[in-house]
């Protein structure tokens, strides 16, 4: 066991902080704009197999998203890597040609999991798939669609007798009804409506009765992946409070030398720490057989959610006034640690899924 | 980066296990899984058994019977002995003392005691604290003033755990007066039976007496006792503290309370709280996923560590995560442990009119509920969990370095 990082990894970690480093220090960009740089160092491709260009495995991954927290980068990393695990093991022509698409930078493709009425439960859609002459006819509604209008696919699963179909939907098309809003930290998210859309015969990838492993598998990357941002960008929160702490002066003295502050700022790093420690669990977790690595998964997210929340929410108490206002950044790290809270389940969500599976296994 | 276990380490673990249900009596066991309190005995048995094997002080140097494997096999072993409910051996002898006279030692105290203290032939207590030096624990006052040969020493300390079973005491004294109260401290150690040591039972809330203070009076100490030099004490203190954190943790010790709660509140009959209640439920839940995070942080400390050995410099600060975070486990562990009992809780020890308590076994019940009040401890040993939320904010986070 040990929890350095290979010379390879150490040189991925170090291109990744450059990169990210320089996109935050050119502000108000169109996020899309970088999503070049982030191809070009392969990171769409990051935990595929090797056949299709991938160099690496949730590891990898991990060390990716945490300088994605850490800098608050804002260009589509999440959905690729979702989507890209989906159609690497779909299967099928279409989904070989679009993964490539993706690898590379041409396409982007958006996994449309929750509904209005589904909460985080993801596997049992009410989106609904009518088969028809050549094609199909898709009804129903997703929401809360990450970078969805920066897509040229959307990934949707549908209710079919056998189980989770996923269909492949252009967002801008006929029958397809898109609002796209602002996330609280900023980044874009789509509410779909889709009324008897009409799609192709090849727009369904995979095996309806396989689907909905799959998935499970990539959300369960995905989630290990949320908790390496959370952790790069509390890490990076709990520095800056420090530093405030350490300038901010009141009754002629800085606020850090106050023991009941330094009290709250070591509680921050302990959540934190248990925050890493668990993150590497889930990270481990991706090799474990499917029941196992979803409890896992899911008990990582409960714990580093929590600490999330008291981060985020000291952080700005220890800011005073300054921690409400938007210019400064803390607010926009709490405003990120939120919005990840609240991606692929909340902490009871998550503690839920733990106890259904009868605790955590080791 | 390498997150599981080497088949190696795996290879180590099933060894250990296998040499502990072998070796040690499934009595001993038994009482250290019902968290009884154990007869000394038992205590010097078991730890003879792990020193067979090389289990007592792995982490000493080679020459005095350490094994140099790595911190990681090492916190492997630990957990091992912890979850199967052998006796730790004894942390003042192996973690503390020892490691002290063999790093500072001289040839002679090294010869005459680390093999006595690795197999527990000599049993070492602690006299670190006293009245009025708990966590600023510097201001001692006990002193020992150069006489003839020796040193004539005249003090109290208190809180010393295990003074009635101990052969020796290991003590900080004030050898002078300096500007700073770090300096002019000495360690030395001394047998229990000097002329001038008394020991006086102190009874804790959970009933059982573990602490004691001792009364130093004119005790003669000559000076081949002094253990490294005179006035560096303090140092001495600071690099016993820094000892062997691969345990700091307790992980294998709260895993093993964890799947004790979860089994009793699984049974069918269960008394107190029982897993089908979903806020107990819960709590237990939380209590499990935060152990699984503990037991990768201790693991993240150790490779730390192991990585730029710290050497003399002291306990790398983020023990002190483990330490909190350790004592938090133990003790959330036994308050769940408590909600299992349910009404019975309210009933201690044995019968008064002797014999069966005519519900469940009265020693299982008296020892849950000794072990909640027992676990309030651990948040104030070893520097209270508010001298290591200090330790954090100034050494890992820098604060209060600007006033």
């Amino acid at each position: 066991m040990n929890f350095g990082l290979s010379e390879e990894q150490q040189m991925l970690s170090d291109s990744v902080d450059r990169m990210m480093a320089g996109h935050a220090q050119a502000a108000a960009a169109d996020p899309i704009s970088h999503w070049q740089d982030y191809c070009d160092l392969g990171l769409p491709a990051l935990s595929l197999p090797e056949a299709h260009g991938g160099y690496g495995g949730a590891e990898e991954v991990m060390i990716a998203f945490t300088a994605y927290g850490r800098y608050l980068a804002e260009a589509p990393l999440l959905q690729p890597l979702l989507s890209g695990r989906v159609l690497s093991e779909a299967g099928g022509e279409r989904a070989h040609d679009l993964l490539a698409r993706i690898i590379s930078g041409q396409d982007r493709v958006a996994l449309c999991l929750w509904e209005p009425n589904s909460g985080w439960h993801w596997d049992a859609p009410q989106t609904k798939a009518d088969p028809m002459a050549q094609g199909w006819r898709l009804r129903g509604q997703k929401t809360a669609v990450l970078d969805a209008d920066a897509s040229v696919w959307l990934l949707c699963p549908a209710r079919m007798a056998d189980g989770i179909g996923l269909f492949l939907v252009p967002p801008h098309s006929d029958g397809v009804k898109i609002k796209t809003m602002r996330t609280p930290d900023g980044r874009r998210v789509a509410n779909f409506a889709f009324d008897g859309a009409y799609l192709p015969a090849d727009a369904a990838i995979g095996d309806p009765t396989k689907n909905g492993a799959l998935l499970a598998r990539a959300i369960d990357e995905g989630i290990a992946a949320v908790c390496a941002e959370m952790v790069g960008a509390m890490d990076r929160l709990l520095e800056i409070t420090v530093e405030y702490m350490e300038t901010r002066k009141q009754f002629g003295v800085s606020i850090g030398s106050f023991q009941a502050l330094q009290h709250r700022a070591a509680d921050m790093l302990i959540e934190i720490e248990q925050a890493k420690s668990m993150t590497f669990h889930a990270v481990a977790a991706q090799r474990k057989d499917a029941a196992n690595r979803s409890c896992n998964v899911a008990a990582a997210k409960a714990l580093v959610n929590r600490a999330a929340r008291f981060v985020g929410q000291q952080a700005i108490q220890l800011h005073g006034g300054m921690g409400m206002t938007e210019e400064y950044p803390a607010g926009r790290y709490f405003q990120r640690l939120t919005v990840l809270e609240m991606m692929f389940g909340n902490t009871d969500h998550h503690l839920s899924q733990v106890e259904k599976a009868g605790g955590v296994t080791g | 980066m390498d997150l599981g276990f080497s088949p190696e380490e795996e290879e180590f673990r099933a060894e250990v296990r296998s040499y502990l249900q072998q070796n040690i009596r499934a009595c001993i066991r038994e009482a250290v899984l019902e968290e009884q309190p154990l007869p000394r005995e038992w205590n010097v048995e078991a730890q003879q058994i792990l020193n067979r094997a090389g289990y007592a002080v792995p982490h000493w140097p080679v020459e005095w019977g350490g094994r140099d494997w790595s911190a990681v096999k090492r916190a492997i072993l630990t957990e091992e002995i912890d979850s199967m409910g052998v006796p730790r051996p004894l942390p003042f002898n192996v973690a503390l003392i020892g490691p002290v006279i063999a790093a500072f030692g001289s040839e002679e105290q090294k010869r005459r005691f680390l093999p006595a203290i690795a197999n527990l032939d000599m049993w070492f207590c602690q006299g670190f604290s006293e009245p009025d030096a708990g966590s600023d624990l510097a201001s001692l006052k006990t002193s020992a003033v150069r006489e003839g040969d020796g040193y004539r020493v005249n003090g109290q300390k208190t809180w010393t755990t295990y003074a009635q079973h101990a052969d020796w005491i290991f003590c900080l004294v004030r050898t002078s007066r300096e500007e700073r109260k770090q300096q002019g401290i000495s360690m030395m150690v001394m047998p229990m039976n000097s002329p001038g040591i008394t020991v006086r039972p102190i009874r804790s809330i959970d009933g059982i007496h573990h602490i004691n203070e001792v009364f130093l009076d004119d005790v003669h100490v000559p000076a081949e006792h002094l253990i490294g030099e005179e006035g560096r004490g303090w140092d001495y203190a600071k690099y016993l503290l820094g000892q062997e954190r691969t345990s700091m943790g307790n992980v294998g010790f709260s895993r093993r309370r964890l799947a004790r709660i979860r089994a009793r509140a699984s049974q069918t009959q269960s008394r107190g709280c029982r897993i089908d209640e979903p806020a107990f439920r819960r709590r237990l839940t939380w209590a499990e996923i935060e152990l699984q995070a503990l037991s990768i942080t201790q693991m993240r400390v150790i490779d730390e560590g192991s990585a730029g050995d710290t050497g003399s410099a002291g306990p790398d600060p983020k023990t002190s995560i483990l330490k909190m975070k350790g004592a938090e486990m133990l003790q959330r562990a036994s308050e769940l442990l408590l909600d299992t009992m349910g009404p019975e809780a309210m009933c201690n020890g044995a019968s008064l009119e002797g014999g069966d308590p005519l519900t469940e076994e009265g020693s299982e019940r008296s020892a849950i509920v000794s072990a909640y009040f027992g676990s309030r401890k651990y948040s104030i040993f070893g520097g209270s969990n508010e001298i290591q939320r200090n330790i954090l904010a100034k050494a890992v986070l820098g604060l209060g370095k600007r006033t």
